[in-house]
């Protein structure tokens, strides 16, 4: 009883410390390398321009897992800190369910923002939060041994089996092929290439169908079939398959727009200025396609200060806060207008062209709460697949059948709006 | 009056265990009960509007329907019976070399003991490194269901066998001398010293050693997450591993908790099992 008061007293002189100066935000994001410094400049010029309010960055793992576990924790025991929270992408609908984020007016140049990030911020019609910046994936392609990236799937496998009939590389495509998150953007690009899709519109499950057998399949031959795709891939992630292209093993990379700075820097790498991008290309009954990543801002359910923190998100996602960034941290800003600037043009370390035709053709991971759980279960049955335990229609299916029964059992299965159909 | 100082002996003695008692209870029995409750509720921190209510046995008997659970305990046991085996082989044999050595035995001990004093993460990601490549034409060993054991029972063997190794040793200088010079009057080999003096008066020795090592291999966890973080796609996933995906990474309080608690049951029947065979081995021991 006296410790608990003897307690209350210490947090209410802390309290008050803190309130001396007025109102306070707290902002948690990454802080990774350059990004670090520009969200301090940021943010300290924000509190400049709202006086009396005090801004704080407050630090979290770079690691994207550890970084959602503590998210978790925090809004999970209704934490009113930190007020404003940097979400990847694929978490917004999880915390939008769960009631942990703020809903937020739309912006009034809403149109602005790129579409497919904007799906992912919206959850049963409302909006809460606003795209950063976003990531995309790129095939990265050799100059030096090929005239131009191919526009379709088939091309990409013959010039592939070309360059490795010569000699030029031992590997004709590397991606990220171990079990992990970075293995579903690799099949997503896989899918929608071949016309599929994980979950529909409408939040029915559509992996088991034949597009994405055809496309897990042309994964699996990749590997197995001509030896395209080397079989130690299936344990890389983003960084082995970097150095197995810029070893000059490699004749193709998909791979993130970080890549490019490294692989074009000759201390480091035997391709430099030998590189260029292009968006995966598509096959029969698809369409090109870049999977979507990148970081929202979205408001604390629980803040003290509710307007303050939404003026904070306004102010970091405008036009020059993400041209700031773009030039500090090489991130691509989430405003489709800011790609028609040569502002962006000389910022951006990438070529700009290219990059406007990788987001056009951007495609979101499914926008659904139970996001994580659907995409470990979907990499287990990928990865088995891949590694010759099961085929891919078997393994999808089970994918899938795991998929329904993870939605029902949350209650997340389609049927809800408008008017349930009728089951098939 | 001696029963007056037994009594207070006994109350003294009370006194003295309760600290020990206190500890185990805050840091064993509270948190094993804790768990116990949450496997009884559905809890699933990333769907708060489901509520915690408590549903009985739903996430045991579910356990029981998941062929994912019913692999990764098979797959448990499967490592145990087989990497247990050989660090008790590689643990004896080194052991009998450290007895017999005349010479440089302090710096032969420390040696062999280095294995087991480098942390597992550690020890694994040098594992990981050794088999891992990022040559387009390597083999590949992580990417194949059997293969990618090898690494694993590997490092598991390499950094365990010293700690079988120095509980033999300590078995094996208990052991009279004069046995064995017994034995060679009469014109025993080796083997059959080995056979008939040294195994049987070594057997407490070996089931301490069994037990701890079992108990160990049953709860394997650190190499295979960091090595093949249960890959390819769950084929070197033991039961530990899957609950930690269940709690940590779904957050589903409730089922990790009940698979936690599986596993618990599981180390708990052993370590049972190791003390009868212990009060067995023991010299003087019945059956």
């Amino acid at each position: 009883m006296h410790t608990g008061r003897l307690l209350l007293a210490c947090l209410a002189v802390v309290a008050a410390c803190g309130d001396a100066s007025g109102p306070r935000l707290t902002f948690s994001g990454s802080d990774v390398g350059a990004e670090g410094a520009v969200i301090r400049a940021q943010l300290d010029r924000f509190a400049a321009r709202h006086p009396g309010v005090r801004v704080e960055l407050r630090l979290t793992p770079d690691a994207a897992d550890q970084r959602h576990q503590l998210y978790v924790q925090w809004l999970n025991a209704r934490a009113e800190e930190p007020d404003v929270l940097q979400l990847d992408i694929i978490w917004t609908a999880e915390f939008a369910a769960a009631g942990w984020l703020r809903p937020l007016g739309a912006p009034d140049d809403i149109e602005d923002f790129l579409p497919a990030a904007l799906e992912a911020d919206r959850w049963q019609g409302s909006l809460y939060a606003v795209p950063w910046f976003v990531d995309a994936g790129l095939l990265y392609w050799r100059r030096d041994l090929l005239g131009a990236p191919p526009s379709t799937l088939d091309e990409l496998r013959e010039d592939a089996e070309r360059a490795m009939r010569t000699g030029a590389v031992s590997a004709g495509l590397v991606w990220q092929g171990a079990r992990y998150e970075g293995l579903v953007t690799v099949f997503l690009e896989h899918l929608v290439a071949f016309g599929g899709a994980i979950l529909d519109a409408r939040g029915r499950v559509r992996v088991d169908e034949p597009p994405a057998v055809r496309a897990l399949t042309f994964m699996r031959d990749s590997v197995t079939g001509q030896g395209l795709v080397p079989r130690a891939a299936l344990a890389w992630q983003e960084e082995q398959t970097r150095f197995a292209f810029q070893n000059g093993d490699a004749l193709f990379m998909r791979n993130w727009p970080y890549a490019w700075a490294l692989v074009q820097d000759a201390r480091q790498s035997r391709v430099a200025g030998q590189v260029g991008v292009a968006v995966f290309p598509g096959a029969d009954g698809g369409r090109p396609a870049a999977a979507l990543g990148g970081a929202q801002l979205a408001v604390n359910r629980y803040t003290e200060e509710p307007d303050l923190a939404e003026a904070l998100v306004t102010f970091l996602t405008a036009p020059e806060q993400m041209l700031e960034r773009a030039q500090a941290a090489a991130q691509l800003p989430a405003r489709r207008s800011l790609y028609a600037t040569d502002a962006l043009a000389a910022a951006l370390p990438l070529p700009i062209d290219e990059i406007r035709a990788v987001l056009e053709a951007a495609v979101p991971r499914p926008v659904t709460p139970v996001y994580s759980e659907l995409s470990e279960l979907l990499q287990v049955r990928l990865h088995r697949a891949l590694t010759g335990q099961e085929a891919p229609d078997e393994a999808l299916r089970g994918a899938a059948d795991a998929i329904r029964d993870l939605l029902a059992r949350t209650g997340l299965a389609a049927s809800d709006p408008p008017a349930p159909e009728p089951a098939e | 009056m001696r029963r007056d100082a037994t009594h207070a002996d006994a109350r003294l003695a009370r006194w003295l265990v309760a600290p020990a008692l206190l500890v185990v209870t805050g840091v064993a029995l509270v948190p094993a009960a804790a768990t116990a409750w949450e496997a009884l509720h559905r809890h699933d921190l990333r769907l708060p509007w489901l509520g915690t209510p408590f549903v009985g046995l739903a996430n045991f008997a579910e356990a029981l329907g998941d062929p994912r659970f019913a692999a990764a305990l098979a797959r448990t046991m499967l490592f145990a019976a087989v990497s247990v085996p050989i660090e008790l082989a590689c643990g004896l044999a080194l052991a009998l070399v450290m007895h017999h050595l005349v010479r440089g035995r302090a710096i032969a001990r420390v040696g062999a003991l280095l294995p087991w004093a480098i942390p597992t993460v550690v020890a694994a990601l040098a594992w990981r490194f050794f088999f891992e490549t990022s040559d387009p034409g390597g083999v590949g060993w992580l990417t194949r269901p059997v293969a990618a054991w090898v690494p694993i029972v590997a490092a598991d063997v390499w950094k365990t066998t010293p700690f079988v190794a120095v509980l033999l040793l300590a078995g094996l200088q208990t052991i009279d001398p004069a046995l064995y010079d017994a034995a060679r009057v009469d014109g025993a080999s080796p083997a059959r010293q080995l056979v008939t003096i040294t195994l049987p008066l070594l057997a407490p020795a070996l089931v301490v050693a069994a037990a701890f090592r079992t108990l160990d291999a049953l709860r394997l966890f650190d190499l295979p997450y960091v090595m093949t973080a249960g890959g390819p796609g769950t084929a070197t996933e033991p039961l530990s591993l899957y609950a930690f995906v269940a709690l940590m990474q779904r957050l589903r309080v409730g089922y990790g908790s009940a698979l936690s608690i599986c596993v618990f049951l599981l180390a708990l029947g052993v370590a049972m099992a190791a003390v009868r065979a212990l009060g067995r081995a023991a010299p003087g021991g019945h059956a």
